[in-house]
């Protein structure tokens, strides 16, 4: 072999080495030079034994184990349809929030040209819709394919219990698989219907998409003079430590609420994810409105200097009490966590795994 | 015609894909490097490329089908593999159920004569 030849060879198995795992590369390495080196005494050529061995690509994949997906096929309807699903709900809202904003803006700041207004506003709208759909995109590609690997590791794990003792039988190989393994078609009460599961994940993510682009939209609106103007009800200032409490309280009921829909029945798996779910999102309900300053503390006297005279505001300036407010809706969100995680027990036991 | 051809070699690719494990198999009683298993295939003619091969006998020492043990005494380092017991096994019965398979099919063959 001359230096030449040594080179070429070299570079082959460089391609095709380094498209494997390290723990192979150093043996497929040693076996690539002894089996070029025999194919070279053979023929003689290098450029024909590289030739005879093919796209260094192929021959690597050829190397590697068949699967190399994130989401596989069982999964992937799925998971195409959420992925519609969330984005549109993510795109929209903040294409809304960023007309209104920009409608806003045009309207109060007179300095700058009409023209100068829309461009902004339509270039941040585009940045926002295209930053969260990113996320978006992530964050579910992420549940699914810790789904696939979970999956997966199951089926590893039966897929060990095979035998070489299993073909002594002269039965031959059983197949794992028997008409015993068919689950029984749920019954129509079992079924989780696409649509309840639509409507959760269209609310979660149009919440979730206003806590985090627009929480100064939710507030009290008047009338004042020609032009709407309002008065944030959360607190803005905090807000950075209160946003991934929120978050991760709707980010959890979206989980859960995919998951109930891969599954397509109450069964208990999503029972027990629901309880977790739910569990979960009961303490973090607790956290946000009893712990952390989620209302605005300036409230009251931000409504008196922008709407004293109003009655209408002299009624919430009255009534107003932050803490009576975090009451309520604790007691209505534990009641409504509740209540679903009592449907799901009650339609698992029940019809869970009755036949139709 | 130039379809006809590539399906028809498609299949035959197929039709190999599923003799591979035996071919291998049934050669490596004795130990055998690399290529003298590609050399002595095909004498026998069953051709099989190198690119197959050789991720084909890393899978198989994987399953524990084959093992193998590099030996440094000549002219440079080769890897000689061999079946192990279980090897054997699963060739015999491979072996058996081949030939249950290739009666059966001829008697297809004779029925179906074009």
């Amino acid at each position: 072999m001359n230096p030449n030849e040594q080179a070429l060879m070299e570079r082959y198995i460089y391609q095709v080495t380094r498209r494997l795992s390290k723990n192979q590369r150093k043996e497929v390495a040693l076996e690539l030079e002894e089996l070029i080196g025999d194919m070279l005494e053979s023929t003689g050529s290098m450029e024909a034994v590289l030739t005879k061995l093919g796209d260094p690509k192929v021959f690597a994949r050829k190397y590697q184990d068949d699967r190399h997906y994130l989401i596989g096929p069982e999964y992937f309807d799925a998971y195409l349809w959420f992925l519609k699903i969330v984005l549109l709900c993510t795109a929209v809202p903040i294409l809304l929030v960023s007309i209104i904003e920009g409608v806003q803006t045009a309207g109060t700041d007179t300095t700058q040209s009409l023209m100068a207004v829309v461009i902004k506003a339509v270039v941040n709208g585009i940045i926002d819709v295209v930053g969260s759909c990113v996320g978006a995109f992530g964050g579910i590609t992420l549940v699914f394919a810790v789904m696939e690997r979970q999956k997966m590791k199951f089926e590893i794990k039966k897929e060990k219990e095979w035998s070489v003792g299993d073909l002594e039988s002269t039965a031959g190989r059983q197949n794992s698989w028997t008409p015993d393994a068919l689950s029984p078609i749920p019954s129509k009460n079992a079924a989780i219907s696409k649509g309840d599961s639509v409507v959760g994940i269209v609310f979660i993510v149009l919440f979730c998409v206003l806590l985090i682009f627009a929480p100064q939209l939710i507030g009290v609106y008047f009338k004042n003079g020609e032009s709407l103007s309002s008065v944030p009800i959360f607190n803005l200032q905090q807000w950075h430590i209160i946003l991934p409490f929120f978050v991760l309280w709707l980010f959890i009921g979206l989980a859960d609420e995919i998951f109930k829909l891969v599954m397509g029945r109450y069964c208990k798996p999503v029972m027990i994810s629901n309880i977790i779910c739910g569990g979960i999102q009961m303490v973090l309900t607790v956290v946000i409105l009893k712990m952390l300053p989620l209302w605005n503390p300036h409230f009251i006297s931000q409504l008196q200097t922008q709407f004293g005279g109003s009655s209408a505001a002299q009624f919430f300036i009255d009534k107003w009490d932050g803490d009576f407010v975090s009451n309520c809706l604790v007691v209505f969100f534990l009641a409504v966590t509740l209540l679903e995680i009592g449907t799901t027990i009650y339609k698992t036991l029940r019809y869970g795994s009755k036949t139709q | 015609m130039d379809a006809n051809q590539e399906l028809l070699n498609g299949l035959l690719m197929e039709l190999r894909r599923g003799t591979l494990v035996l071919s291998v198999l049934s050669q490596l009683q004795e130990k055998k490097y690399g290529y003298s298993l590609v050399q002595s295939l095909e004498e026998k003619g069953v051709a099989i490329d190198p690119n197959t091969l050789y991720p084909l006998l890393r899978r198989l020492q994987k399953q524990g089908l084959l093992q193998s043990n590099w030996e440094t005494g000549g002219s440079k380092p080769r890897k000689y593999y061999r079946r192990t017991a279980d090897g054997d096994a699963v060739y015999k019965e491979l072996k058996n159920r081949w030939q249950e398979m290739a009666q059966s099919m001829e008697k297809l063959l004779e029925e179906g004569e074009a």
